[in-house]
């Protein structure tokens, strides 16, 4: 048995509705099968007001156990680092984020913006808001660089705009079944498992991306979406290739350029004008480059390939 | 006999709203005289929209909302289309469509059960004879339909998926058409999708009965012969949420103002290939409108017509402007003060019907008027029973949004026998600068984005939402918002456990997280309206 606290800060909720899309284990598998006892969830909770001052309370107090504290959204700091513009329970929220991350085992951010900030913290950040520990890059973020929980470990940070709910899951059984132990981090607290291969490991469109046929617009049956719709699939890590969404599909491959919304910097270039779904060139070669890939090795890589490419690689390939 | 001493309790979360909701109430002798509706968060998405890429909208607008995601790219998508004078191939907008509605769908057993029935277990309804069983299929986590219902919800889910490669937060609908280009097997996969839905949740569970005796009914009347037709009606979840409401007295409360509104939604294929901001009324599939119960007359809503208070809410600004003329200023210290300002929602009104309920509810009380176009959808059902019925409640509010579930599937199903796989997906536009407008009906009621291009970038991105509709606070001219009034009259058994709140707002289906408006007091920018708390 596990006891766990899921609060949410300047948030979508879109970290929870894809938490519900789970299975393997489903969020009623998760209390059914591996005894975690949820303690209050904003979409799921019972208690309202008064009764969930008292819970949360007692959480502070350590009468209640808190075994896994997950936490949703940014933490706001507006205005003027007093965070009155998002108040929860009687106070600002980020007082109950600093109270409870005391008295929590595990703490466990989901999501971009509990994690590095998110849409919210993008410029000019108009909500003064932060991720649990890092803002964007820099590490530190509302709980501070040398936060540990009660397990001795740093937030674990579960990114991506949403977080899939299989990251979220395992990692929360991980933890019920006695093997939180076994979470290995990388440098910005992400568990490895998940975050070391690239969102273009597996993607379909790898073949067209090593001919380097390009989609050159949207709605087209063949091609790949870095050369010139702006993908970050090959520098961006997270399993999207290898662990599907929705269980069926991912984003690359439906015909979406990934946004790179696993890493730090989400959203890129700040949604400048001119970025959005456009590649980013500096004398005709992308700016931002697979990841180790020097231009170069990148002006080679692509001449070859150009030159290497059969025919079929111009035909459709998905086709109806 | 004495006056009772009013009684104030201050919520401070209601929960299972979607987002957090704080309301104030004043209570009399166990009943509510009095009541505020609170929106404490704010995060200024319209802030960090304004001088960015014109398709930024696409990728920030979406999750303003994690609920209704779909719907707010619908807005973000189409509001382009009509800035850009674009022309938006057939297949295109049926894969928008279809993704809509598959978001809807899958919001109605995940509100059903995670966040509405729950309240029917609740200890102050064990003397019902209907609470053993309610407590069997509905308690949370552990019930039967709870749990079958929370994981059958994922999977219409995997149809925009297969469209848009994830959902939530996906943004594959552009300006000119979708980036997708669909396969056979996609269209495949997502007829056994919907199939299953249909044959393990939405007959067997939800309605007891088959899709086609459901359509069967047209009038209260035929609702209650279909209610003791069979065993299997009375005791479906629509049966026994119907049977049980009754007892539990949700037919009583939670009126609400009696006025509504809705923008309509699912622009046909054929009709809306060329957007325009006029031209959209005309083009819609299910039709705008504004029902007032009073006179009982329906017209035609038009977002000329749309203006924002903000005399009780945190923002020093003219109020009465249309989205398009706002300049948002976030008041710095937000204190709550009932009697001035106490809420980051505005007071959304009608130029000329002032405020209005947004939702399932309204949608199905404007299919029922003889306004719009005659080949537009119409359905008589649920306006009969508001005349019948006495006005609306707790009850009709959430039986709207049951009944409507049999139509979406349907929609749903259109799209998938009308795309035409060889066709066009995607037309590449050119961008321009231009004023937009882009609407929808997300699951919990109309929702619009107002965009200005100038130069290139973003000048001015609004957004009115559903919750901004139902949860704003009073209007300039006191006119309280919906679900304040609404929640006037609410019976409350126990001060300290007051559920009855929580039904009144829950019928509301209220998605907070899309709420505020704000902005940086200091710079004078404006920031958004979004997350309420």
């Amino acid at each position: 048995m596990a006891n766990l606290l899921w609060l949410q800060g300047g948030a979508c909720s879109g970290n929870t509705m894809s938490f519900l899309n789970a299975e393997e284990p489903s969020a009623c598998d998760l209390v059914t099968d591996f005894g975690i006892n949820v303690l209050w969830h904003p979409s799921l909770g019972l208690e309202l007001g008064e009764n969930l001052r008292r819970m949360l309370d007692a959480i502070v107090s350590g009468e209640i156990a808190m075994d896994i504290f997950v936490f949703e959204g940014t933490v706001v700091n507006a205005p003027n680092g007093t965070g009155e513009w998002n108040r929860f329970c009687g106070r600002p929220m980020k007082d109950w984020v600093a109270d409870l991350a005391k008295v929590a085992t595990f703490t466990v951010a989901v999501g971009d913006c509990a994690t590095w900030g998110g849409i919210p913290a993008t410029a000019p950040n108009p909500s003064e808001s932060e991720g649990l520990q890092f803002l964007k890059r820099e590490h530190g973020g509302f709980l501070g660089k040398d936060y540990t929980s009660k397990a001795g470990l740093p937030v674990i940070n579960i990114p991506g705009c949403p977080a899939h709910p299989d990251w979220i899951t395992q990692i929360v059984v991980a933890v019920a079944t006695g093997r939180g132990g076994d979470l290995t981090l990388d440098e910005f607290q992400r568990p490895k498992t998940f975050f070391t291969s690239f969102t273009q490991t597996g993607c379909t469109r790898n073949m067209h991306f090593a001919y380097k046929v390009s989609a050159t617009e949207f709605g087209q049956r063949k091609g790949c979406l870095f050369y010139d719709l702006g993908c970050r699939g090959p520098m961006t890590h997270s399993p999207c290739n290898r662990i599907l969404w929705n269980r069926v599909s991912s984003k690359t491959r439906a015909g979406m350029p990934c946004l790179g919304c696993t890493e730090p910097e989400f959203p890129f270039f700040d949604l400048e004008p001119g970025t959005v779904f456009k590649t980013q060139t500096v004398m005709g070669a992308p700016k931002d480059m697979p990841t180790g890939v020097d231009k170069a090795g990148y002006i080679k890589l692509t001449a070859a390939a150009k030159a290497a490419s059969p025919a079929w690689a111009e035909e459709d390939l998905f086709v109806v | 006999m004495s006056e009772a001493a009013i009684q104030t309790l201050d919520i401070s979360p209601v929960g299972r709203v979607e987002g957090d909701l704080d309301v104030r109430v004043d209570v009399q002798d166990g009943v509510v005289t009095n009541a505020w509706t609170q929106a404490e968060l704010f995060r200024g998405f319209e802030v960090i929209l304004r001088d960015k890429d014109p398709q930024a909208g696409l990728v920030v607008t979406p999750r303003a909302c994690g609920i209704c995601g779909a719907s707010h790219l619908t807005c973000a998508a189409w509001a382009l289309d009509t800035a850009w004078a674009t022309e938006v191939p057939p297949n295109a907008i049926l894969a928008r469509n279809l993704g809509q509605i598959t978001e809807s769908i899958q919001s109605l057993p995940r509100h059903h059960y995670g966040l509405f029935m729950i309240d029917y277990t609740h200890k102050n309804y064990s003397g019902s004879p209907f609470y053993e069983e309610a407590v069997k299929r509905w308690a949370p986590f552990t019930g039967t339909n709870y749990e079958l219902g929370v994981t059958i919800s994922g999977r219409p889910v995997e149809i925009y998926a297969l469209l848009g490669g994830q959902w939530p937060h996906s943004s594959y609908m552009v300006p000119g058409g979708v980036m997708c280009a669909p396969t056979l097997t996609d269209v495949t996969r997502a007829w056994s999708i919907l199939e299953h839905f249909r044959r393990n949740w939405m007959e067997p569970v939800w309605y007891g009965c088959s899709l086609e005796r459901y359509e069967e009914i047209k009038s209260y009347d035929d609702f209650l012969a279909w209610l003791d037709e069979r065993p299997e009606h009375a005791n479906s979840d629509l049966g026994l949420f119907w049977r049980m409401s009754h007892d539990i007295g949700l037919d009583k409360y939670g009126a609400g103002l009696g006025k509504y509104v809705s923008w309509g939604y699912l622009p046909s294929e054929e009709r809306y290939n060329k957007p325009t901001i006029e031209g959209r009324n005309a083009a819609v599939i299910m039709k705008s409108g504004v029902y007032d119960g009073k006179s009982d007359t329906h017209k035609t809503m038009d977002q000329v017509f749309t203006r924002e208070d903000v005399k009780h809410a945190w923002y020093d600004e003219p109020g009465g402007l249309h989205p398009f003329d706002r300049t948002t200023n976030p008041v710095q210290k937000n204190t709550i003060d009932p009697d001035g300002k106490y809420s980051w929602a505005t007071a959304v009104r009608h130029a000329e019907n002032g405020r209005l309920e947004a939702g399932p509810l309204s949608r199905q009380l404007i299919a029922g008027g003889s306004h719009g176009e005659s080949w537009q959808h119409t359905d008589p059902l649920i306006l009969d029973m508001y005349r019948r019925m006495g006005g609306p409640s707790v009850l009709l509010r959430h039986f709207a949004r049951m009944h409507e579930g049999a139509k979406l599937y349907r929609e749903a199903e259109r799209c998938l026998r009308e795309f035409k796989l060889n066709d066009p997906w995607y037309i590449k536009p050119t961008e321009k600068d231009g004023r937009g407008w882009g609407a929808t009906e997300a699951i919990r009621g109309a929702l619009c984005h107002w965009i200005e291009v100038e130069g290139g970038k973003i000048k001015n991105y609004q957004i009115i939402a559903p919750t901004t509709w139902n949860v704003g606070p009073r209007a300039a001219d006191e006119e309280r918002g919906p679900i304040e009034e609404a929640l006037i009259g609410t019976p409350i058994a126990d001060a300290h456990d007051p559920v009855e709140v929580g039904h009144v707002c829950r019928s509301y289906d209220s998605c907070l997280v899309c709420t505020v408006h704000a902005h940086d007091a200091r710079t004078g920018e404006e920031l958004a309206r979004f997350r309420t708390a």
